[in-house]
C-alpha cells in the first residue's frame, strides 16, 4: 500500500479535504453550506403537510435536475440517486399502501386479492404519496449534504452567522473522535466475545451486551477528550473572542440568488 | 521531610526577589544568566490525592539548554512538565506551590493561552493532539488562535512543516500519516507557536521503533539548531540520551534527588540511580555488569557506540561463560531452540505435541491479503515474540491463533484445538488472549467477580471456583482489592488482572498484543516479569511487540513478519543476529547493534541480551 495510491482512495471520501470547484455548470459546490439549507427549507416544511401526489414529484423531479447538473456526483451516487430511490419509492408506496386504511380510500379498482386482503389502486396512491414525500425531503436535504463539507459548514456557521468559533470549532475537532470511537468500539466488542459474552441471543441479551460496552468506551472517551482539550489549551485555543480565518466563507449575491429562485419555485408549486 | 541530597543547596536561596528581577527585565532572552525556565520549591498536589508530586522541587533551564527529566513512574515528571505551561494548575485540578516562571512570565499570574506564546508542548499520543483536518490547517491552528495575520500563518505553517519534513504532505488528512508521521506533526504545530521554550512529555511512548526513529531525527535538528529550550520526559533513554545537556532526577516522593550535567550523573552516580529505579541505557547497564565481571571499562558508555569502541579499546575479555552454558545463544537450529525454552516435565512420551501448528494459512481481509501462507510450529513452554512492521499483519496472526478472528478451518491447530471451529469454552481453557488496553476485557462489577466469569462459563464448582479465585489474586497480588471495581484499578493492576482473567480458566497459552504499548518502562518491566515467571512455570507465551530490546531480553524465539509472510522463525539469538530484522524493515535493537560492530574479539558480536554477559557472581 503506497501512500500516494492510499492517499488518492481516502481523498474522495476524506470530508476535511479542501473544498474542490468543479466549475460553474457544477454551481451546487460554489454555494455557501448555509444557503443550501435556507433555500430548500420552506419546501420542507410544507411538504410535511401535503398529502397529494404531484407536489412530492415535483420536488423529486426539480431536485434531481439540480443534483444531477449542479453537483459532481460519484458514479455510485448518481446510480443511487436515479437507479435505486426509485426502486425505494416503489417499494414503500406498496408498503406504505397495504397499512392505509380500506375504509380511507373508498370504492377503487382492486389490483391485488389475496385471501381477505385487498389492495387497491387507491390504496397504493396513498402510499405512492407517502414515498413520495419522505423521498422528496430526503432529496432536498442531500442538496446541501453531498455538496459541502462539514468545516466549510462550520466555518459558515462561526462566519455568517455568529456561532461561537469556541463551539464551532470544538465540533470540528469531535467530528475526528467518531473513527476512533467506532475502532475502540470494535475492540471491545472483540475482546467481550472472547470473555464469552457473545453467549445468548434476543433482545434482552443485546442490551446486556450493549450496556457492557458502555463503560470501557466512556472510560476511554474521556480520558481522550481530556487529553485533547489539553492539547487544544496548549495551543491557545480560546485565547481571544475572534481567530484568524485563512479560508473566508462567502455569502455572495449568487447565494441570494439561489435561495429566492428556491423560494420562488416552492412558492409556485405551492399555487398550482 | 528532610532533603539530604547535595544538589539542592540552592533552594536556600531566596526564590522571591529572583524571579522578581526576571519579571523586571522582560526582554530578558538576550541578557546571558536569564533562565527560560525557572521552577522554584514546586509542589503540586493533585486533587484528591493525600501526596504532592513533584514535591520541593527547583530547577533552571537555560536557553537553547537541552534537559530531560528522570524518575521512577509515579514521581510526577508529567505533572511538572504540564506546570510549565500553565496546564496545572490551570487547567488541570491540581493545587500548585511554590513558582514557575517561563521567559519572565509567572504561570500562576497568566493564562494558558498567554504561556502557550512562551512554552509549546508536545503531548504523549499524537492521535489526541490531532483537531483539524489537513496537515496544514492542523499547524496554522495554534497561530490563529493568536491571531496571528493569515500570511504570518502561511509562513510560519511552511517553515514549521519543512523542518519535519511534511510540507510535501500538507493537504493530507492527519490520519494518513504513519505514527511518526503524526508525531513530526505534533512537533510542527509546537514550532509554529514560535516559542522559545518547547516541552516534550513523552513524546515516543506510543510510537513503534521507525516512528521513534522520525522524531528523534526530527529533535537532533532542533536540538542542532539551538533555538529551543527542550524540556524532555523520557523513558527511551536509548534514543534521547546523546541530545540532552543535562538530567533532573526525581525520586519516587517526587523530590528532586539530583541535577547536572548528563555523562556526570549517569555515570557518577548510577547506584543511586538504580536503587531509585530509574531506567538507564542499556549500553551504560551492559558496561556495568562487564565492570563487575572484572573488565575494566572507563570511562562508562552511554549509546551503543560508545559501548563498542570500549570493548574494542580493550586487549582481551573474558570468556563467554554464558554461551559456553547453553548452547542456545550462538548456535541456530531447532535442537538449540529446543533447549533454550523447554520446561521439563511435558516429555514424557517422546516429542511432545508442538504448542502451536500452523499450515498454510491465508487470511484476507476486505479485497485485502493480510496472511499469506504462513507454516510455523511453536514448541511448548517457548516465549515467542512476533515483531514486524506495521501492517505486516503480526495482530491478525496472534488473533488467528488465538481464535479472535476465525481463520479458514484446519489451517491451525493449538494444542489440539482447531480455533476457527472451537466454541468458546474450549478456546477460554486452550489459549488465554490479552488485548492491548485491558479495560476493554473488563465486564463485571469486582476484581473477584471479573476472575470468576471464566470459571463460571466453564461450569465449575462453586468452591472450586473460589479457590481458582483466590489463588490468582494471591498469585496477581490483588488479594486486598477483590471487591474494588476493575476501572478503578491503577494501570499496573488492571494489566495484572487482564493476564489473571485469561489464565485462570487453565490456559496453558497466552497471547499478548502489544501489552507494553504506551506503558512506561517500570510497567513494562512489571509485566515481562510477571510473563517471565509464568513461562517459567511451563505457560506458552505469544507476544506481538515492537519493543526489539525487550524482545531481544525475554523471548526465547523470534517471529518476524514482513508483508504477510513468515520472514524468519528461530531462536532468539539466531535471529537477531542475522539481518532478517533490517531486511523486514526493523532495527536491531541497541544492545545486539553495540556487539555486532566489535572489531577486536568477533566471538563477542553475537552477544544480544544482557543476560548474555559474564556477570560478577557466578552462578
Amino acid at each position: 500500500m503506497s501512500p500516494a495510491s492510499a492517499t488518492a482512495t481516502r481523498q474522495a471520501a476524506d470530508p476535511y479535504a479542501a473544498p474542490p470547484d468543479y466549475g460553474p455548470i457544477r454551481f451546487l459546490h460554489r454555494l455557501n453550506p448555509l444557503s443550501k439549507i435556507a433555500a430548500p427549507l420552506p419546501a420542507m416544511a410544507l411538504l410535511l403537510f401535503t398529502r397529494d401526489i404531484a407536489t412530492p414529484l415535483i420536488f423529486c423531479i426539480a431536485t434531481l435536475v439540480m443534483l444531477v447538473v449542479g453537483a459532481h456526483l460519484r458514479a455510485r451516487t448518481l446510480l443511487v440517486l436515479l437507479i435505486v430511490i426509485p426502486m425505494i419509492v416503489a417499494v414503500m408506496s406498496v408498503s406504505f399502501g397495504i397499512w392505509t386504511d380500506p375504509a380511507r380510500v373508498g370504492d377503487s379498482p382492486v389490483l391485488i386479492e389475496v385471501g381477505p386482503v385487498r389492495f387497491t389502486v387507491g390504496a397504493w396512491l396513498v402510499g405512492l404519496a407517502t414515498a413520495l414525500r419522505l423521498t422528496s425531503i430526503v432529496l432536498l436535504a442531500l442538496i446541501g449534504g453531498l455538496t459541502s463539507t462539514g468545516p466549510d459548514l462550520v466555518r459558515s456557521l462561526v462566519q455568517q452567522l455568529r456561532v461561537p468559533y469556541r463551539l464551532g470549532y470544538t465540533a470540528l475537532a469531535a467530528f475526528r473522535f467518531v473513527p476512533r470511537f467506532r475502532h475502540e468500539l470494535d475492540v471491545i466488542r472483540q475482546a467481550h466475545r472472547v470473555r464469552g459474552i457473545s453467549d445468548g441471543r434476543g433482545p434482552i441479551a443485546w442490551v446486556a451486551r450493549t450496556a457492557g460496552y458502555v463503560v470501557p468506551l466512556l472510560a476511554g472517551a474521556i480520558r481522550h477528550a481530556e487529553r485533547v482539550a489539553l492539547a487544544m489549551d496548549s495551543r491557545a485555543f480560546g485565547a481571544h473572542s475572534t481567530r484568524t480565518e485563512r479560508y473566508i466563507i462567502a455569502f455572495r449575491a449568487r447565494d441570494w440568488v439561489f435561495i429566492v429562485f428556491f423560494w420562488a419555485l416552492t412558492a409556485v408549486v405551492v399555487m398550482l | 521531610m528532610t532533603d539530604d541530597r547535595g544538589m539542592t543547596d540552592d533552594r536556600g536561596v531566596d526564590a522571591q526577589p529572583a524571579a522578581e528581577t526576571a519579571d523586571d527585565a522582560q526582554p530578558a532572552a538576550e541578557a546571558a544568566p536569564a533562565p527560560a525556565v525557572r521552577v522554584r520549591s514546586v509542589s503540586i498536589q493533585h486533587d484528591g490525592r493525600a501526596a504532592s508530586t513533584p514535591s520541593d522541587v527547583s530547577f533552571d533551564v537555560a536557553p537553547g539548554e537541552v534537559v530531560l527529566i528522570l524518575g521512577p513512574s509515579g514521581s510526577g515528571k508529567s505533572t511538572l512538565a504540564l506546570a510549565l505551561n500553565g496546564l496545572v494548575p490551570h487547567a488541570v485540578p491540581a493545587e500548585l506551590t511554590g513558582t514557575v516562571t517561563v521567559g519572565g512570565m509567572r504561570t500562576a499570574d497568566a493564562t494558558v493561552a498567554r504561556l502557550s506564546e512562551r512554552v509549546a508542548m508536545v503531548f504523549q499520543d499524537p492521535d489526541s493532539q490531532m483537531v483539524t483536518g489537513t496537515l496544514l490547517d492542523e499547524v496554522a491552528f495554534g497561530p490563529e488562535n493568536l491571531l496571528v495575520g493569515r500570511d504570518e500563518v502561511l509562513a510560519r505553517a511552511e517553515e514549521s512543516l519543512r523542518q519535519v519534513g511534511l510540507w510535501e504532505r500538507r493537504r493530507d488528512n492527519p490520519d494518513l500519516l504513519s505514527g511518526g508521521g503524526r508525531q513530526r506533526l505534533a512537533i510542527a504545530c509546537a514550532l509554529a507557536m514560535k516559542t522559545p521554550i518547547l516541552v516534550l512529555d513523552e513524546p515516543t511512548a506510543n510510537l513503534d521503533p521507525a516512528g521513534i526513529d522520525e522524531v528523534y531525527a526530527v529533535l537532533r535538528r532542533l536540538v542542532d539548531s539551538g533555538d529551543h529550550a527542550i524540556v524532555l520526559v523520557e523513558h527511551n533513554l536509548d534514543a534521547a540520551i546523546d541530545l540532552v545537556d543535562r538530567v533532573i532526577v526525581l525520586d519516587a516522593q517526587g523530590r528532586l534527588a539530583m541535577q547536572g550535567q548528563t555523562r556526570q550523573i549517569l555515570v557518577s552516580r548510577v547506584d543511586e540511580l538504580l536503587r531509585l529505579g530509574v531506567w538507564l541505557p542499556v549500553a551504560l547497564l551492559a558496561a556495568l555488569r562487564l565492570r563487575a565481571a572484572g573488565v575494566p571499562i572507563d570511562p562508562l558508555p552511554l549509546t551503543p557506540r560508545e559501548l563498542t569502541a570500549s570493548l574494542d579499546a580493550q586487549d582481551a575479555l573474558p570468556a563467554l561463560a554464558a554461551q559456553r552454558g547453553h548452547p542456545s545463544a550462538g548456535a541456530s537450529g531447532h535442537p538449540a531452540a529446543d533447549a533454550s525454552g523447554h520446561p521439563a516435565g511435558n516429555t514424557a512420551s517422546g516429542r511432545p505435541e508442538p504448542a502451536v501448528r500452523v499450515t498454510a494459512l491465508d487470511l484476507d481481509r476486505g479485497r485485502t491479503r493480510i496472511l499469506n501462507g504462513i507454516d510455523l510450529t511453536i514448541d511448548r513452554g517457548s516465549f515467542v515474540a512476533i515483531v514486524g512492521t506495521n501492517g505486516a499483519g503480526k495482530t491478525t496472526l496472534l488473533q488467528a491463533i488465538a481464535g479472535v478472528i476465525r481463520a479458514p478451518a484446519g489451517c491451525i491447530q493449538v494444542l489440539g484445538v482447531d480455533p476457527a471451529k472451537a466454541d468458546a469454552r474450549t478456546l477460554a481453557r486452550t489459549i488465554g488472549f490479552v488485548f492491548q488496553n485491558p479495560e476493554h476485557q473488563f465486564i463485571k462489577g469486582t476484581v473477584a467477580e471479573e476472575l470468576a466469569h471464566g470459571p463460571q462459563l466453564q461450569k465449575m464448582a462453586a468452591d472450586d471456583i473460589e479457590t481458582r479465585v483466590s489463588t490468582m489474586l494471591d498469585r496477581f497480588g490483588l488479594q486486598e482489592l477483590r471487591d474494588e471495581h476493575p476501572f478503578l484499578l491503577s494501570g499496573g493492576q488492571k494489566r495484572r488482572l487482564s493476564v489473571g482473567t485469561a489464565l485462570i480458566d487453565g490456559a496453558p497459552l497466552l497471547a499478548l498484543d502489544e501489552p507494553t504499548f504506551g506503558q512506561d518502562r517500570a510497567r513494562a518491566s512489571e509485566l515481562l516479569t510477571l510473563l517471565d515467571a509464568l513461562n517459567a512455570e511451563g505457560t506458552t507465551v505469544l507476544v506481538v511487540t515492537h519493543d526489539l530490546q525487550l524482545v531481544a531480553e525475554h523471548s526465547s524465539h523470534i517471529l518476524v513478519l514482513d508483508s504477510g509472510s513468515v520472514a524468519a522463525f528461530g531462536p532468539t539469538a539466531s535471529v537477531l543476529a542475522s539481518d532478517a530484522l533490517e531486511s523486514a524493515g526493523l532495527r536491531t535493537p541497541p544492545l545486539a547493534r553495540a556487539f555486532r560492530e566489535i572489531v577486536r574479539h568477533p566471538d563477542w558480536r553475537s552477544v544480544t541480551r544482557l543476560s548474555d554477559l559474564p556477570s560478577g557472581a557466578p552462578s
